[in-house]
């Protein structure tokens, strides 16, 4: 059996987010960290809303801890009460080493998954989490990558060839992955109108930059206009320390 | 800083069966982690922390005080606010080092009744509540001197004085603002202050350089002490509700990334700062136009020193942002005070219900109405000397009362006690700090003093009727 790869599962548990149908299969070869979180606003102290809401928010929670663990995947939860939510994921997926957050979308039992692949960069974690996560599931999986200008069909035939490599060497099928390219234009977009025929969607995080400071991440984009689930691996954790 | 235990057992129930709530397990400096799973996000980081702390103070300091402070003491005023600043200096040293060993939300109530039993905190607790409702009130009422200096400069003529009627209406709108409002107040705070400073600093540079005769006219030598010496300590304790602010910061310790570094950063930081400002903010007031004409402009002098100095577009940018600092010292007041009501009711000194959160926003509507709810009562007085010094007053006693909690702990240095910051020179800072601290009380009016006592003993006999077996003392 494959390394269980450790995901988050962010749930805004108070706010009638509950963990979708069809996800709960997605990830039963999975670590499923259950981060349960709800955001109040700065007028009010943590701790106020704790008191009030620990209670239901731990209802919720074991409601959700037993769903995973039914599927099959291995779970630990977190209730954090917070002002920023977006710090708390942060921080969660650091002390957790995630190797990918799931954004929560209705899907039904997977049977395909699309793979997006940016570059060489980030591949060994997203091997690893598709290989964890799909290695003895019977999960078509479809390795997607959007040719740039610069690139001809032969180097992204040798570049894909590669990744199924790592992905057999990490106790994938061979037979189950299949390679596709989506030419030119945006590969955002590229990428949504492939996930059309797809269950879920695994891709990278991007770096941060000014376009993604103004337009959102794009697997946050993805994941609004996809509808289903995406699984957004994490880049290396940085050493280095903000603040 | 690692996990620390915060090392603090509580007991006992209030008159309605009530206990307090569960201390937590751990410290980090991330978050406060209860019992296990549960965890509080901390959020605030350094740049937030400065914020609540000269956002709070700026207010009143360089835009309501500079006329009323020259008009008691002459040109010595500078050395008022000097002194104010000083005596905070010393107060933020030591709450620093509590709060670093204490980082939980409810400052200087949280330390003084864990180091001084329940008695002396319910006394301190309820005088920060209503201490921050005082202060709040005297911003607002702050706040509608500005907004009429507006109506007057567009031509807008009033029969009736305007002053209290929109501090009112602002401070109804306050509250009504922070129960409904779901937007992030936070980040313009922030905004707020970052933008008061960059105007200040502007104005205040080219005050300084005309004052020591850069551009021509230089400003006419004065007697320093005009109006003798006891009213520079008078002036000092009226003018020392522009230092109230960094014990806000305090107040919401528990929210803050990193409490060990930021919190002592964040308080003597905005110390400094505001100090510096008032300083050379009542040094540029005064050589502009002499203490005595300065006093006759009452609350909005400043507006007048901008004129004097850049014309109609200075009085316009002074006037923009005296609306500005005062409606922002009365927001983070009102925050804090509802923060105050939470602590107390979280140790179970006050109903559980007063901290109670509104399902519809989230926020505590409560506890905001505790708030806002006097605040209104008191700004329809429009007593700004009496409003700031019965503030100054509730503070100062919590200021004093901190620092004695300081000796009492390193006194016993129990083996949970592992501050990160600590106080230079012990105990000479805190024991000076405790003095100085009590000692101001003295110069303030006798109205004040009154009010302020009455406040106390109130406090202390509903303690005693509501609370009387509730034990917070820490295990020191």
């Amino acid at each position: 059996m494959t390394e269980r790869p450790s995901i988050l599962v962010p749930v805004r548990v108070l706010e009638g987010e509950s963990i979708p149908e069809g996800v709960p299969e997605l990830l039963a070869n999975a670590h499923v960290v259950v981060l349960g979180y709800h955001v109040v606003p700065d007028q009010t102290a943590t701790g106020q809303a704790q008191i009030q809401f620990e209670e239901r928010a731990r209802k919720r929670l074991d409601k959700y801890e037993a769903i995973f663990e039914d599927a099959g995947a291995t779970v630990e939860r977190r209730l954090v009460f917070t002002h920023d939510g977006q710090k708390t994921i942060d921080r969660m997926i650091t002390e957790y080493d995630a190797l990918a957050v799931l954004v929560p979308n209705a899907t039904r039992p997977p049977e395909d998954v699309l793979v997006a692949v940016r570059g060489a960069v980030g591949v060994d974690r997203l091997a690893r989490v598709v290989a964890g996560l799909f290695a003895d599931a019977g999960v078509e999986i479809t390795l997607f990558h959007v040719a740039e200008a610069d690139e001809t069909a032969d180097d992204v035939q040798t570049f894909l060839d590669g990744v199924t490599d790592r992905m057999t060497d990490l106790g994938l099928d061979a037979s189950a992955i299949t390679t596709r390219t989506g030419g030119g234009g945006a590969p955002l977009d590229a990428i949504v109108e492939a996930a059309d025929e797809y269950d879920a969607v695994v891709m990278g995080e991007s770096d941060p930059s000014l376009t993604t400071f103004v337009f959102g991440m794009p697997a946050d984009q993805v994941a609004e206009q996809f509808l289903g689930p995406v699984l957004v691996v994490q880049r290396e954790p940085s050493t280095a320390d903000d603040e | 800083m690692g996990d620390r235990p915060a090392e603090v057992s509580s007991t006992g129930q209030n008159v309605a069966g009530e206990i307090p709530a569960e201390e937590p397990d751990a410290v980090t400096d991330e978050a406060t982690v209860q019992d296990d799973d549960v965890e509080l996000e901390r959020t605030i980081g350094l740049t937030g922390g400065l914020a609540i702390g000269i956002g709070t103070m700026i207010g009143a300091g360089i835009f309501v005080f500079p006329g009323l402070a020259a008009e008691n003491a002459g040109l010595a005023a500078t050395l008022s606010f000097a002194i104010g600043g000083v005596i905070a200096l010393l107060v933020a040293l030591p709450t620093s080092e509590l709060a670093t060993a204490m980082p939980r939300s409810g400052g200087g109530y949280f330390f003084i009744s864990r180091a001084m039993g329940t008695a002396y905190g319910a006394i301190v607790g309820l005088g920060l509540w209503l201490g921050l409702v005082f202060a709040s009130a005297f911003y607002l009422v702050g706040l509608g001197h500005y907004a009429t200096a507006v109506l007057d400069e567009v031509g807008v003529a009033l029969s009736v004085n305007p002053v209290i009627a929109i501090g009112v209406v602002f401070g109804a709108g306050l509250t009504a603002l922070s129960i409904g409002g779901t937007e992030n107040t936070a980040k313009l705070q922030n905004g707020v202050v970052g933008i008061l400073l960059v105007v200040l600093t502007g104005f205040l540079s080219y005050g300084v350089l005309d004052a020591v005769g850069v551009f021509g006219g230089g400003a006419v030598p004065e007697t320093f002490f005009s109006q003798g010496y006891v009213p520079v300590l008078t002036t000092a304790a009226l003018v020392f509700t522009s230092y109230l602010g960094f014990a806000q910061v305090a107040t919401v310790a528990g929210e803050i990334k990193r409490p060990g570094r930021n919190l002592p950063l964040a308080m003597v930081g905005s110390v400094v700062v505001v100090t510096v400002f008032y300083v050379v903010t009542i040094f540029v007031a005064t050589s502009a136009f002499g203490a005595d004409q300065l006093g006759s402009f009452g609350e909005t002098a400043m507006v007048e020193v901008a004129r004097e100095f850049l014309g109609l577009p200075g009085a316009i940018a002074i006037l923009c942002a005296g609306l500005l600092a005062t409606f922002s010292s009365a927001n983070a007041s009102i925050l804090s005070a509802s923060r105050a009501v939470y602590a107390l009711s979280r140790d179970a000194l006050l109903p559980r219900r007063a901290s109670e959160v509104n399902l519809r926003y989230g926020t505590p509507h409560v506890a905001l109405l505790a708030a806002g709810g006097p605040i209104l009562v008191l700004v329809a007085t429009g007593e700004v000397e009496l409003l700031a010094e019965v503030a100054s007053f509730l503070h100062l006693v919590m200021y004093g009362l901190i620092c004695v909690a300081l000796i009492i702990v390193r006194r016993r240095e129990p083996s949970w006690y592992d501050p990160t910051f600590r106080t230079p020179a012990y105990p000479l800072v805190p024991a000076v700090g405790a003095l100085a601290s009590f000692g101001l009380i003295a110069f303030m009016q006798r109205a004040s003093i009154a009010i302020g006592v009455a406040v106390m003993v109130a406090s202390y006999l509903w303690y005693r009727y509501y609370a009387g077996d509730v034990v917070l003392e820490g295990d020191i």
